[in-house]
This record gives structure tokens, sequence and C-alpha cells, in this order.
């Protein structure tokens, strides 16, 4: 355990990340704060993609033309994409998400689900 | 490079760049989203067909591409084998039929028909893409192209629905993801044929055990599998009318295609069936969905809503076979699954567009409001009638043939619990289906409600008019079911080239 | 085994007759020409491959041969006119032509709604019905089995009451739960069986399948369990207990319904359905042969429960069938007893009785086709459904009700009818078993008599009481247990001094003072019409009204209606089914029943087909052998059995089931 915190603590953290993630989407009444929690559940994976490619002693995955492939130690290139590619998804996700969000305030004035919840039973 | 391997990124790059024409002609016009919808539809469809013939008739099969010349260890491959060809088909003939109602019937506007070929695109990759981190990218692209044409439903309970679905829809992806990056951490690829070589090799299994679990919850959210399914009736059911048919039909059938892709091509069945307690979770997950799905199907009174809890459980039979698949390495299984999914996909389709054609012609939305029906629309109710039945599976409907090779593929796996279930399922489905059945051809309408004093709750502007060719897909849907229904034996022969390959 | 494509389309003419009958929907007498037509050639088509078929040849179709579409992976889409096939093929397109007629008559009388829709689904179920008969392996049978009962259901429901609805979900509850999970999961089990010691394979073979044969060796448990489920799935169209409640409730449907397709066409499907199990996918040395281990007895063979089930089946319904008033449900209950004589002569095994089974079918057929038809012709004549109104009904319909006698003698087995023949095989099979097979003969023959105990009243009540000077009936009016009471008043007697002051009669339903008043005419319908009887204008309304007018003076509404009320409540205790609902539109006229010749008391619609086919019954009675239906019964066994009819009698019975395993 201890072990585990020591050497890979950047997974434990990661994990916790995800945990809060998780609750906050579901615990929270606010639909804003889902959509927060929603995020920072994506995050912790980017975070956990990054973690995953990091060596010790390797630079970014950036290599100079003329330097000795074999020499240079980088980071795996492969999870950096993914990531920048989730991102970009998952900003698109939150965008759609707060128009979603705007759209139900303008109509029920409301971000709180469990209001939301009497307003549409009364109508 | 041979001008078959062109079609697939075709088939995925089309839709997407089609997608961003209706925005900028919509600059000087409002009514090109139609047209240019229909025109990339038909030219896919006719692409996926010619793909098919290459795939189901050429020797050098699958067809595969890698996208910008990279070699598939860190390139991007598309691959077109038996198996998703056949949802290439079915997704391509859907949006195209789908098409046929929202000419009139649908929402209008340019940036609906961005949304629908977005969707489309999505789609499309998600059956024919042989990359894992790919799909989630095609997963995301389907999901927000649905949510917005979730949305797009009039009034606010829409966005609520879609907000609900987005919330769900997102965790679902991002649950796939850790898996994905699970799977990458211990194998370092994420090309689907090179983790099947290196998963069964894999150090740590203990990673590729917690990329399955996280992926198998990711999918079973997506598939709408009790108890991740309550995204699935309201987003259905506030959906507008020529939207349903469209996601209801294909969106979750390309999510279960992709659990079904994974399981037996990238995991591999002697793997997972070696993994403790896969089988059984997959297996409970898929039997418990048909009894939750259908005992919910039957309580409701909203049409729209009980199909919608009805593809709940019938998704949950092909998750099922599924765990037969894992549980029993069934080749007969996955061929029901396979049949079920282009099945429940045409049916599905079939009977959302009937029951938006009742909904902008009859004024009926529940069940009860129902009623009289086979009198006043013969036409409609008849091809409900036969696609309902179909669903129940009375052969020779398509309901029937995925049943017959998931049940014999659970009989031959020696899962009587499972077999039960599937056999059970007759009756549920019936329960449900019949209550419909009844109300519309023994029932006559309750006299207060006739002739009908209410406007019908037609969304758009009230335009009740039925054009032939509404009807015309209706029946088409109706009848393609009953054709299919004496397919079997020609799909399970189209599919034996794959299943050898992969269950080899 | 000769490719030929008549049983296609024996099958689909009355397919192509849906199209035809829906399409003319404005023109009934060109609808119902289309159904004429039909049947005709239907039977016309089952008749053309009879003689080849006696001689041993076997024509069949298969969907994979003639369009090279295979159904299912491994499982062709076949049909074929064997022996048995021919046998239910020619029965079922038979009795159509006249039932298309009666149908006719019946619907007119009655101006139905919805003709259309009945004709269409009337074509649709013959469809089916000889699409099981010509299937060739389990999952054919199962397709048409499904479309059967999906078929049928329009017109069970047809009636678009809530009392119809009702009988409609049960319908479908019974018979999907029968063929989609039953039959379904039977064949899957049969398919998975012989795919373990071999090629899969579902084809029927005269004899049993050798391959499930082979494979009840490696499996006996899974082959014991596929044989029930097969017969359970059968059994819910053949209305074997548990699983016959079904067939009383689908009496809503209209009479030819009931007739053709609740006496002939659906429920022999599944007697058939449990014939082609047992002789051609079973065979009767495998059955005889697989032993079940019964805690406490010992082993006994597959076919012993299911006789113990007919057996009770019968015995049971024809108890149940001596308490139900209103005629169709008796004659519902008497078909699931008769239906049980067929299963139990199947599952004895023995060639006789199987032979005795077989005839049994036509037997039957033509017998309760003609009971139905008569019960339709009174129902549309008069209005009359509850055998208590029906007191001296005999010389209103004086042909009609001579023809129910002609059927229940045939129900009873009374020789010169065809029932006699059937059950005289039957018995002789069962006895020449012996043992403890004495106990199924002992049960036909108590059936026999319990038979003339229902049938028997009916006939009493309308030849030989007057509707103002009957006697009760005993076993449907008083409580369980009998009350010895006989009472006689006349339409227009006032005495009420009579009853005598009585409570007790009554079962403690009256608790009101003023009972004893009405006590007298608790059956008050017996002798009263109604005061409703507004549909009741076949007859001379004059003299109904006049009738009506001098009872109006003598007893004022108010007290008439009470006595409807107790009636109600007192049937209801009586029949567990409370189907009095409409008794306030039958009964006879308030003058009597007018006399009426044989030639006006009905249509000659109506009338023709039911004197022909209480002919036939006496015709099959007397000269079995000359009627087709024997010999091809003989000849089915021969093939199952493999060798000579002749020869069959000779060899002992446990040499037989050894013979037929080899």
């Amino acid at each position: 355990m201890i072990e585990l915190l020591t050497s890979h603590y950047t997974y434990v953290l990661v994990f916790v990340l995800l945990g809060l993630g998780i609750y906050m989407t579901i615990a929270s009444e606010n639909l804003v704060k889902k959509l927060i929690g929603v995020s920072l559940f994506q995050t912790a994976i980017f975070l956990f993609f990054i973690s995953m490619a990091y060596i010790e002693g390797g630079s970014a995955p950036i290599v100079p033309a003329e330097a000795d492939p074999g020499r240079l130690m980088v980071a795996s290139p492969l999870p950096q994409v993914i990531v920048l590619t989730a991102i970009v998804v998952g900003i698109a996700l939150t965008a759609v998400g707060l128009a979603l969000v705007i759209r139900i305030y303008a109509e029920y004035g409301t971000l709180r689900e469990d209001t939301l919840r009497e307003v549409r039973a009364d109508e | 490079m041979s001008n078959v391997e062109l079609l697939p990124p075709l088939l995925i790059a089309a839709p997407l760049l089609a997608a961003t024409l209706p925005i900028v002609l919509g600059l000087w016009t409002d009514r090109t989203g139609w047209p240019i919808a229909a025109v990339t539809t038909t030219g896919l469809f006719g692409a996926a067909v010619a793909l098919a013939s290459a795939v189901y008739t050429g020797t050098d099969v699958p067809v595969t591409h890698e996208l910008g010349g990279y070699p598939r260890t860190y390139g991007i491959q598309l691959v077109a084998d038996q198996f998703s060809v056949l949802i290439a088909l079915l997704v391509t003939a859907v949006a195209t039929g789908v098409l046929v109602y929202t000419r009139q019937g649908g929402p209008r506007g340019n940036t609906f028909y961005t949304a629908y070929l977005l969707l489309t695109g999505g789609l499309l990759g998600i059956t024919l893409t042989g990359d894992v981190f790919n799909l989630f990218v095609f997963l995301e692209i389907t999901s927000i192209a649905t949510y917005a044409l979730v949305a797009s439903g009039d009034g606010p309970e829409s966005a609520v629905a879609a907000l609900k679905y987005l919330i769900l829809g997102t965790m679902a992806a991002s649950m796939y993801l850790i898996g994905v990056a699970f799977l990458l951490m211990a194998t370092g690829t994420l090309n689907m044929i090179e983790l099947a070589m290196a998963i069964p090799a894999a150090e740590r299994p203990t990673l590729i055990r917690a990329g399955f679990g996280f992926i198998a919850v990711g999918f079973v959210t997506k598939v709408a599998q009790w108890p991740l399914h309550t995204w699935q009736p309201s987003a259905y059911q506030q959906a507008p009318d020529g939207v349903t048919p469209l996601i209801a039909a294909l969106v979750s059938t390309a999510s279960a295609y992709a659990f079904g892709r994974l399981i037996v091509t990238v995991f591999g069945v002697d793997y997972l069936t070696a993994m403790p307690n896969a089988a059984a979770i997959v297996l409970t997950i898929g039997c418990v969905s048909v009894l939750a799905g259908t005992v919910l199907a039957v309580i409701q009174t909203e049409v729209k809503r009980m199909l919608a809890y009805s593809s709940v459980s019938q998704f949950g039979l092909v998750i099922a076979a599924y765990g037969v698949v894992i549980a029993g390495s069934s080749e007969t299984a996955f061929i029901g699954a396979a049949i079920h999914l282009l099945g429940h996909g045409l049916l599905k389709a079939g009977l959302f567009l009937g029951a938006a054609l009742v909904a902008r012609s009859y004024g009926a939305r529940t069940v009860d409001e129902y009623a009289g029906l086979a009198k006043a629309r013969p036409v409609v109710a008849g091809a409900m009638a036969v696609l309902l039945l179909s669903l129940v599976g009375v052969p020779p409907g398509v309901g029937f043939v995925g049943k017959w090779y998931i049940a014999l593929g659970a009989v031959q796996s020696q899962l009587w619990p499972v077999a039960a279930v599937i056999f059970l399922s007759t009756m549920l489905t019936l329960a449900y289906a019949a209550r419909l059945l009844e109300k519309m051809y023994f029932t006559p309408p309750a006299a207060l409600d006739w002739p009908r004093t209410r406007e019908p709750v037609a969304t758009d502007g009230g335009d009740t008019t039925v054009s032939i060719g509404m009807l015309a897909i209706v029946v088409i849907a109706a009848v393609g079911a009953v054709a299919l229904g004496f397919a079997g034996g020609t799909i399970a022969g189209l599919l034996e080239p794959f299943l050898i390959e992969v269950f080899n | 085994m000769v490719a030929d494509i008549r049983p296609l389309a024996a099958v689909l003419v009355s397919a192509v007759a849906i199209v035809l009958i829906i399409a003319s929907h404005r023109r009934p007498n060109l609808r119902e020409g289309w159904s004429v037509l039909a049947a005709l050639a239907k039977f016309g088509l089952v008749v053309s491959m009879l003689p080849a078929v006696m001689d041993g040849t076997v024509f069949r179709w298969s969907l994979k041969e003639s369009t090279g579409i295979q159904f299912l992976a491994g499982i062709d889409f076949a049909l074929r006119a064997d022996p048995l096939g021919i046998f239910f093929a020619l029965l079922a397109s038979f009795l159509w032509i006249f039932t298309s007629f009666y149908a006719a008559g019946y619907m007119r009388g009655l101006s139905e709604h919805d003709q259309t829709r009945f004709f269409a689904s009337f074509a649709a179920s013959l469809s089916a019905a000889v699409g099981i008969a010509f299937a060739a392996n389990l999952v054919t049978i199962f397709v048409f089995y499904e479309l059967l009962s999906l078929v049928t259901y329009p017109l069970v429901a047809h009636n678009e009451d809530e009392e119809a609805r009702i009988a409609g979900r049960k319908y479908l509850t019974y018979t999907f739960f029968g063929g989609g999970v039953f039959l379904l999961a039977g064949t899957v089990m049969i398919y998975w069986l012989t795919s373990l010691v071999g090629g899969p394979t579902l084809a029927f073979e005269a004899g049993g399948m050798e391959a499930l044969a082979a494979a009840a060796q490696v499996e006996p448990v899974y082959a014991q369990a596929a044989f029930f489920l097969l017969i359970a799935g059968f059994g819910v169209k053949a209305a074997l207990m548990p699983l016959h409640s079904w067939l009383a409730d689908a009496m809503v449907a209209p009479t030819p319904v009931s007739g053709l397709l609740h006496a002939v066409a659906v429920v022999k499907s599944g007697a058939f359905g449990v014939a082609r199990v047992i002789l051609e996918v079973y065979g009767p040395g495998l059955i005889y042969d697989l032993p079940l281990d019964v805690p406490g007895i010992g082993e006994v063979g597959l076919n012993i429960p299911v006789a113990i089930v007919a057996a009770f089946t019968l015995t049971a319904a024809s108890i149940i069938a001596m308490r139900k008033d209103h005629l169709k449900r008796r004659l519902a209950y008497s078909t699931t007893a008769q239906l049980s004589y067929i299963v139990l002569g199947l599952s004895l095994l023995h060639p006789y009785a199987i032979v005795g089974a077989l005839f049994h079918i036509p037997a039957h057929a033509f017998a309760k086709l003609t009971l139905f038809f008569c019960a339709g012709a009174i129902h549309v004549e008069t209005h009359t459904d509850y055998i208590s109104e029906m007191a001296g009904i005999g010389k209103r319909m004086p042909l009609t009700m001579s023809a129910f006698t002609i059927g229940a003698a045939g129900m009873a087995g009374l020789p010169p009818i065809a029932g006699f023949v059937s059950k005289f095989y039957m018995l002789i099979g069962a006895g020449d078993v012996g043992g403890s097979y004495w106990l199924f003969a002992g049960a036909l023959l108590l059936s026999a008599v319990l038979n003339i105990a229902y049938f028997w009243p009916v006939v009493y009540t309308a030849f030989f009481e007057s509707e103002d000077r009957h006697d009760a009936k005993p076993l449907l009016e008083f409580p369980e247990g009998g009350l010895i009471q006989s009472y006689a008043a006349t339409a227009d007697d006032e005495s009420v001094a009579a009853d005598g002051g009585e409570p007790a009669d009554t079962s403690g339903i009256e608790n009101e003072p003023h009972a004893a008043d009405t006590d007298d005419y608790e059956y008050a319908v017996d002798k009263y019409p109604s005061d409703h009887t507004t549909a009741d204008d076949t007859d001379a309304p004059s003299q109904h009204t006049d009738a009506r007018a001098t009872e109006a003076s003598t007893r004022d509404d108010h007290d008439d209606h009470d006595d409807h009320d107790d009636h109600d409540e007192a049937v209801a205790a009586v029949d567990h089914h409370g189907d009095h609902d409409d008794h306030l539109t039958g009964g006879p006229p308030a003058g009597g029943w007018p006399r009426r010749s044989p030639r006006t008391e009905s249509t000659w619609l109506m009338l023709a087909p039911i004197a022909v086919i209480a002919t036939g019954a006496v015709v099959l009675g007397i000269g079995p052998d000359y009627a087709v239906f024997l010999e091809l019964a003989t000849r089915i066994v021969e093939g199952v059995f493999g060798m000579p009819f002749e020869q069959l009698g000779d060899v002992p019975f446990g040499e037989l089931m050894t013979e037929v395993t080899n």
C-alpha cells in the first residue's frame, strides 16, 4: 500500500479525482455542478493517460530531425495524442451541455434538479 | 490501391464533410438541408452496398484502409469485414429511409440536417473503425449529434431529456476511455488486431480485466441496459418524431455492435471465457434487462416510451447473447446477436416511423388513443402490427430468426436459465405488443374522443398530411422485417468466414 | 419423395384468397364466393395428391430446393404431403367447404360487423392449418403453429367488446405460451440433441427420427425434457388440462369459428402435433424405451404421464361439461374431452389405439362440427344460447335438433356413428396391452357414459319437453350435491303458492324477506322471455308483443326485473364463468316455440351444411372402410411400425416396441 502510494501516487490521485467527479455528478442537484463533475471526471482520465506515458528522465516526444533517434528518451507520444483529441471532444461536450442548461434555465428558471422535477410535475 | 479500399474512408468522411454544407449554404438559402442529406445518404447507401458486395463476394477480405498511410501499429485503420458491413448497411439504409419521413414531417432547418449527417458519419465511423481510441471519438461524435437532435424537439422537456442523456452518455464514454487506457497500459497499442494479439500475452492480466470491466460498464450504459437505461426512454420520447426512428434504430445498435466487436475481435472469446466472472456478469445484465425492460414497457401509457423500454429488453437479448458467446464460445449465439441487432434496428425504425405517422395524422400518442386506428388508418396499423408481431418473434419475422439463434446458442451451451429467459421473452414482449394490437384492432374509439375535437399534437404547426412516401417507408420496413425472416440462413452464411476467423 | 409444388399451393391458395377477400370487401357475394372457391381449390389440390399418397408417394416442396433460400442455418423450410399430413389437410379442407357456406349464412343472419376481416382471418386460419398438416420439420410446423395462433386471434376477439377482448387476451397468452415458449424450446432442444450425434436435423421420419434415438442414449434426461416440452406445446392447442381454459372462453367467437377452428382446425392441429411428435419425432419405440424414473413407482415409459393427463382431462372435462348451461361452452368442454381421447389413444402407443386415435380426428370433427353448426343455427334463428331455455325447441328447429342428436350420439360413441369406430379401436388397443392400461380403457368407457349424461339432457329437453312444462336441470341449477325438486309452472301460471317458502332451495342467495314471492321463478327465464328481447326479431313479432301484453298485465315490470336479478345471482353461483350475462336475449317467445317444418326453420346456407356434415358422420360410422380416413390411418400406422396392419395384431406389444426402435 505504502509502496503504491510512493511509486504510483499519480494513479491514486487520478482515481480520487475520478471518484470526486462521479460523486459530484450523482450527488449535486445543481445542473451546472453536474457538468463540472463530468468535466472533472474526464480531466482525471486525461491525467491518467498522461501519467501512464510518463517515464523517468524522458522529454517531450518532439524529436529533433538531426539527433540520433535511439539515444533520446521521450515519453510515449500515443497517449499525448489521445489526450489532445479527448480534450477537444470534452470541450465540445461541455459546450453542448451548457447550451442545454441555458435552455432549461430559460424555460424553467432553475438550475436545481429537484426544483426542476417539481416544476415539471406541476405542468 | 483498388477502389474498394477507398470506400471505408469515403463512407465516414463524406457525411462528416457534407454536414458542413447545409450550414454554409444556409447563408444563402434555407432549404438546402434535405436535398444535401438525401443525396449524401443515398450515396452512402450505394457505397455501403458496393462495399458489402466486395466483402461478401470478394476474396480480399476484410477490406482495410490505413488512414494517412501510417501502419496500423500507431496509425488508424478502417476495417470492413462481414460483421461491420452488415451494420453499415443497416445504418445507411435507415438513415436514407428516415429522410423520407423528415422531408415533410420532421424537424426542418439546415442545422437539423447537419446534425443528421454528423450522426450518420459517427455511426459509420463506429462501425468501420479498427482502432479502439478512434472508436471513442466516433462514439462521442455520435453522442453529440444525438444530444443535439434530441434537444431539437419542441418544448423544454426535450432539453431536460437531452441533458440527462448527455450526462449519462458522457460518463459512459469516459468509462470506455478508462478501459482503453488500461488496455493501452497493458499492451501499448490501440489497434484492434494488434490488441487481439497482445492481450493474451499481456504480462499484467489485472489491467486487462479492469479494462474489460470499465469497457463493459461504458457500453452497458450506451446500450441502455438496466439499471443504467434511465436516459433512454425520455430521450426517445422527447426527441422529435422524425429523429426517434433514427436514434432508436441506430445509436444503441452501433454501441452494441462495438461491444460485440470488442468481445470477439479485441479480447477474444477464449480469453474472456477464461476471465473470471466476465460471462456471468454480462449474462446477468442481459437477462435482467430483458425482464426489467418488458415489465417497464408493459406499464407505460405513451407509445413511444413503451417502445423505448422495449428497446431495453431487446438489447438485453443481444447482451445476453454476448454472454452466451463468452460463456459457451457459441458461434450460434453470435449469429443471433448480429441478426437481432440488424432486425431490431429495422423493426424499431419502422415502429417509431409508424408511431410518428400516427401522431401526425391521427393525433394519438398514448396506447389508449390508438383505439380504432385499424379502421381509420388501415395501412399504418397493418404495418405496425406486422412489425410488432415480428418483434414478439412470430415467425417468419426477423425477430424470430434472431431469437432462434440466440436460444439455440444458449441451449447448446447448456445455459438453461438464460434459455428460459429467452423463451419467456416471447411472452413478455407479447404482453405489451398485444396491448397495442388490441387497442388498434379490437377497441372502438371512445365515444368522447370521436370525432376528435382537439387538434392533433403534431410537432410542426399542425400539419397533418401524410405523404405516400411516409406511408411507403413504414410498409417497406414491415415487408423487410418479414423478408429478412427468410434470410436467417443467408445471413448466417455471410457471417461464416468472420466466425471462422474469430472463433477458430 | 417427389418434388411437387402442390403442398405449397394447397397452403397458399387460401392466402391468395385473403387478398381477394379484402379486395372485394364492398361486394359480399363476391367475397364469400372467393371463400368457397378457395375452399374448393384447396380441397381439390389435396384430393389430387391423395391417390398417389395412398400408394406411398410423398410429395415434397422445399424452399431451399426451389429458391435456394435457406430459412435458418441447417434448417429447410419444407412442406411435404405424407399420409399423416394429407389426413389432416383432407379433413380441414373438406370441412372448410361447408363451413364457408355456413359462415356466410351465419354472419349474414346476424348482420355481423367486420365480415371482411372475419372471412380473411378464416381463410388465413385454413392456410396455417394446412401448413401445419404439410410441415416437413419441427421448425416449419412451429412457423405455421404460431401463425395459426395469430390469425385466429381476430376471430376470437371479433365481437370487440370487453368479454371478447379478455377472451382474446387469454387465447393469445395460452397459445403463444404453448407455441412460442414450449414448442420453440422443445424444437431448439431437439435440434441441439440431434447435433450431438451428427448433423442436426428436425425433419419428421415415420417411426421416429433416428438421430434423436441415438441422441437419447447420450442425453436421456434432456431428451425426456424435450419430449414433454413438445407435448406441452401442442397440448395447449389440444386443450389438455391444465392448459384448457382458453377453449371455453374462445367460445365468444362467432359459431363458425367455434365449429371449424375450435373443434376442428385449431385444436386438432394440437392433437395432430402430438401425433407428429409421438409417431414421427420420437417414435413409439423410443418413447416406450426412454424410461422415466418416478419415485415410488419405478420406471415408466414417457407415454404414461401423457396418457394419465389425457385420461384425467377427458374425465374431468366431461364432468365440467355437465354443469355448463351455455350450449357452446358445454360443447367446448366436450371438445376438450374428445381431444384427450386422441391424445390418449396416441399415447397408448399400441397400433390399434393409434389407428383409433387418428380416426377419431375426423370422427370427432364431423360430429362436433354438426353440433356447433346446430348451436349456431339455434343462435341465429332464436338467439337462444342456454340449454335451460331450449325446452321444446325441437318443434321449432326439427332438422337442426335431429342433426344435433346424431352428433351427440357420435360423441358418446354409439354405433353407427363415426365415434364408435374410433373408440372401438382405442379400447381394443388398450385391452391388448393389458395391465395398467385397463385403467385407460376404463376412462374411455366412463367418459362415454358421461358424454351421454351431458348430451342427452339437451336432446331430451328439445324434443320431449315443452317450454311451458319441463323439468329443472338438476346439475345446472341446483347446488352441487343435488336437490330433489321439480317444478312446472307455465308462462301464464300465476300460482306462486307452489313454492311453499323454502328458502333452502336457493342456497342462501336470497335473503330478502319478500324472496318467497319470487322463489318459484328463480329460473324465470326458463318460462319467461325477457322484457328485453328486442333482438328477437326473427320470430313473429306481433305474436311476441301480444303475449308480452298479457304477461305484463299479470306481472309488473319491477317484479320481473327482480326475478332476473335473483336468477343471475343464482346462476352465477352455479356457473363459474357467470356466462349468463347475455341471458336476456334468448329463450322461447312468449307463446312458445312455433312449429316449423325442416325446410323453413332456417336458411339453406346453414341447413345444407348441417345436413351434409351430419350425414358424413353417419357415413364414417357405417362404412369406415369406404371413407378414406380409416385407410389413411392404417397407412400411417403401417409406416410407423414398418409392417402391414394385419400382422400388427399378432405381434406382442413389448416386441412391437423394440422392433420399432431398430
